[in-house]
């Protein structure tokens, strides 16, 4: 089974998306904020695929991913990040920090789980 | 209402409280980025939290303000006390749409919905007046120009005959470092149609040495057939987009096309040409009329322009490309500069449990407790020492799980304070006068269920406070005060219970017109002699007020008597502490917890009382003591102290020692007569029922380790009884000189 790894700092997307990503047969690992997810990440959590949200308080989402690419063992996992202003620039941003694709929300299960599948291996 | 839901709900109203705390911050300080930054998120969660629930009306309000708070954030509107004053309503009304979520209506009320639209008006005229074309230009210049998706060409001449797409794409180098697999995009477009041929080029790559193993090199040309749209095949390559080249061409295509496609990508012409006729996207002969034509071109193109070749134009186009990378570049590292300095906020691990959870363990613990007591006390009879010991041990655990358990219900008081400054801030407005909160002690913990219910009273001192406490501006001048008012907040600990302050600098309570008020309304009789502590907590009488006028906010005199109820039946109580012309302090005293007490159990005749043993000071021995008098010296102290045996009548022969157990509350000692002491004792309260609600001086009752009652002591209503019988008697041996004891 595939695991993802959702950061969110809004509890309501955690449990929507994780509700969603369940019933399509993944697990999934939490976290609230950029920092918890880090330290988790830094331990070796074994995930196949990082959603992270960008907006968050303290580190955000983009630092999240640098430090994240940073580390050997995540150099090659797809990493989505959860955005719903459609700025150029912070797309760019997210990209160039590492980023393999994003997720406009708010989205349908469809929507999420198709863009899951591409990333995916 | 389902999980998810109410994850929302309580998301939602902590969201919203940081909206508020924020926007008031803001008044203070307008050109506080991080904390524009801070509410904007807070209503940019709300709303994609609300689209996520699929709640439209909550969604729909929120994106209004959003879009306000958004230009507010990129500068282009400024905050103004007006816009401050409407975004402070836009939170109530969120708090009000939530509270219609919660309630599980499927859309709120026509009011609130005429509301809503009321401020959207208002938030639309807040974006008009910051001038309409300053906006437009901003919108402009946040997104990057898009290349415009050209239409699919069914053309008429030179039409080739292949009904499939050519898709072209050629990687980045950095597509496998961005955690993308090529081969990924492949497989997904294989889920929009069918791929009738594809070639795979490895052109770029380069010898085995130079080769960097991360780096992507490959490029394909895919043949597709699809019924999906051109948007639909590029948005499958939307994530790569900026760093591969992708060129789509739709069937039916002008040769013409084929052979623009064929002259702008990198590989040697003729080889692609090949290529394109290997996967199908074109016939041999197709490739032939091409290259045909673009021979044809080439030369006509070098007669026609002599020289300044299309070249030039496509350089253009990358300059600009460059331009729009720079500029986003410019942009990701503003944003940066930004988004560093944000405030580090605290690291919060936090679980969420229902609050009936919390409650059913506490009761658990609560028999745990019991059951403790009983099991050591059984132990201790045995006399087995093994078993003292194991027990002892135990009743330790109980006590530290009894006390992680009351700390689980422990909430700071902060977050009560911090809904203070919008009340002072909207009641300080209404009263034109010019007041400044000040809150300290917020860290200090205390049970949730007093949390939440000391909120009223204290709006309603707070108000008080505001409204006859602090002068108006040009009093205070006159005194000699600055023109802005103070109004304090403030929490601490104090033996066992907690103290919360509500303190002005205003003016102080007018003791002569608080006196001649309660004359007036026939609460004391003219002529008696009462003191200053008397005479002040007259406000807190049923059916009193001094104002003349009676206000919006305070003076119909239905608050203090209230007040003073509602804390009282929370087992606290309120004092006031004035001084003329320096302000008043209002003290509420309130028990930490309302859950489980450590007690002294102590015994008369047959019954045992607990007494709260956070107010026990000393126990003593009574020695000597005549009948008729109830002081006595402690070290040079007078000490009154009432009899329990008389206080509850009860029956039997007092034994040849009694002991004293001296109590303080609120600053004020006495004592408390009992048979005997049986020691410290954890005890949980069991409240009594409505049937005994009328009894002073016993706060609850618990059930000892032996199965028997027990009743808890209250401590307040023993002093007062102390100290009012005692005045009794001192206005008695005043008037009827000689007699000592009426009581």
């Amino acid at each position: 089974m595939k695991t993802i790894f959702l950061v969110d700092d809004s509890a309501t997307i955690l449990l929507s998306i994780s509700n969603i990503l369940s019933k399509a047969g993944y697990a999934t690992e939490k976290a609230a904020n950029a920092e918890e997810a880090l330290k988790k990440f830094k331990a070796g959590v074994k995930v196949d695929l990082l959603i992270t949200d960008l907006n968050m308080p303290g580190m955000n989402g983009i630092e999240l991913i640098k430090e994240v690419r940073k580390l050997p063992s995540y150099k090659f996992m797809p990493i989505l990040f959860l955005t719903t202003e459609s700025q150029q620039s912070r797309k760019l941003e997210a990209k160039a920090a590492g980023a393999s694709g994003w997720i406009v929300k708010p989205a349908t299960a469809d929507e999420l789980l198709n863009t899951i599948k591409l990333v995916l291996r | 209402m389902d999980e998810l839901t109410s994850v929302f709900v309580q998301e939602s109203r902590e969201q919203l409280a940081d909206m508020e705390a924020g926007l008031l911050r803001l008044e203070q300080d307008p050109q506080d980025a991080d904390n524009i930054n801070a509410i904007f998120r807070a209503a940019h969660t709300i709303k994609g939290a609300s689209g996520v629930i699929e709640c439209g009306f909550i969604e729909s309000f929120t994106h209004k303000v959003e879009n306000i708070l958004d230009k507010l954030r990129n500068g282009e509107i400024t905050v103004s006390g007006n816009l401050a004053t409407l975004l402070l309503e836009c939170c109530d009304h969120m708090g009000h749409l939530i509270d219609v979520l919660e309630a599980g209506q499927p859309a709120p009320s026509p009011e609130v919905t005429a509301q809503a639209e009321a401020l959207g008006v208002r938030l639309d005229a807040q974006l008009a007046a910051a001038s309409g074309t300053e906006v437009q230009q901003g919108a402009d210049a946040g997104s990057v120009p898009v290349e415009h998706e050209s239409p699919v060409e069914v053309s008429g001449g030179g039409v080739v005959i292949t009904d499939g797409w050519l898709i072209s794409v050629r990687f980045g180098p950095n597509v496998l470092r961005g955690g993308m697999d090529p081969l990924s995009f492949l497989r997904y477009l294989s889920s929009l149609g069918e791929i009738l041929g594809i070639e795979t080029l490895p052109d770029a790559m380069p010898e085995a040495e130079d080769m960097d193993p991360e780096s992507c090199y490959l490029g394909f040309e895919i043949h597709f057939q699809t019924r999906a749209s051109k948007a639909d095949i590029e948005r499958v390559f939307d994530f790569v987009q900026d760093e591969c080249e992708l060129r789509i061409l739709p069937p039916n295509s002008k040769l013409s096309e084929y052979l623009k496609h064929i002259e702008e990508l990198p590989e040697d012409t003729m080889r692609l040409g090949e290529i394109l006729v290997r996967c199908g996207a074109l016939t041999q002969a197709e490739l032939d009329e091409a290259l045909r034509l673009q021979h044809d071109s080439t030369c006509q193109h070098q007669e026609d322009s002599q020289g300044e070749d299309a070249h030039p134009q496509q350089l253009g186009e990358i300059l600009v490309e460059q331009k729009v990378v720079q500029k986003a570049l410019v942009d990701a590292a503003v944003g940066k500069q930004t988004q560093v300095s944000e405030k580090k906020a605290k690291e919060s691990r936090m679980i969420r449990v229902q609050a009936d959870k919390l409650d059913q363990l506490i009761d658990l613990v609560g028999e745990l407790v019991i059951a403790g007591a009983s099991t050591n006390l059984l132990a201790n009879r045995s006399g087995q020492s093994d078993l003292v010991e194991a027990t002892s041990i135990l009743s330790r655990l109980v006590e530290d799980i009894r006390d992680s358990a009351l700390q689980l219900r422990m909430v700071q008081i902060g977050e009560t304070f911090n809904r203070f400054q919008r009340v002072v801030r909207d009641v300080a407005k209404e009263l034109e006068k010019n007041i400044e909160l000040q809150v300290s002690g917020g860290e200090t913990e205390l049970d949730k269920s007093v949390v939440e219910k000391i909120g009223d009273p204290l709006t309603h001192l707070v108000r008080n406070s505001m409204d006859h406490g602090i002068e108006a501006a040009e009093i205070r001048l006159a005194r000699g005060k600055p023109a802005h008012g103070t109004l304090g907040l403030n929490a601490y600990h104090d033996s066992g219970s907690i103290v919360i302050e509500v303190s002005d600098d205003g003016g102080g309570l007018k003791k002569d017109r608080i006196l001649a008020k309660a004359i007036e309304k026939g609460l004391v009789q003219s002529g008696h002699n009462l003191t200053d502590q008397e005479i002040v907590n007259l406000i807190f009488e049923p059916g009193f007020s001094t104002m003349e006028k009676v206000s919006n906010l305070s003076g119909r005199g239905v608050g203090m008597d209230v007040v003073r109820r509602n804390i009282m039946a929370l087992r606290g109580s309120v004092e006031i502490d004035s001084r003329p012309g320096l302000g008043t302090t209002m003290r509420i005293r309130l028990p930490l917890t309302l859950a489980i007490i450590d007690g002294f159990l102590v015994g008369v005749d047959k019954g045992a009382y607990v007494i709260p043993l956070d107010t026990v000071v000393e126990c003593i021995e009574l020695k000597d003591q005549p009948d008729s008098r109830h002081y006595l010296n402690l070290r040079g102290e007078v000490l009154p102290f009432v009899r329990l045996r008389e206080a509850f009548n009860i029956e039997g022969d007092i034994p040849p020692r009694e002991n004293v157990v001296v109590v303080q509350y609120a600053g004020q000692k006495a004592g408390i007569v009992v048979d005997q002491l049986m020691g410290e004792f954890q005890t949980v309260i069991k409240p009594l029922g409505n049937l005994f609600k009328h009894l002073k001086g016993i706060g609850g009752s618990t059930i000892l380790g032996s199965g028997e009652v027990a009743l808890i002591l209250d401590v307040q209503a023993l002093i007062q009884r102390c100290a009012s019988a005692d005045e009794l008697r001192m206005r008695n041996s005043n008037r009827l000189l000689g007699a000592t004891n009426l009581n």
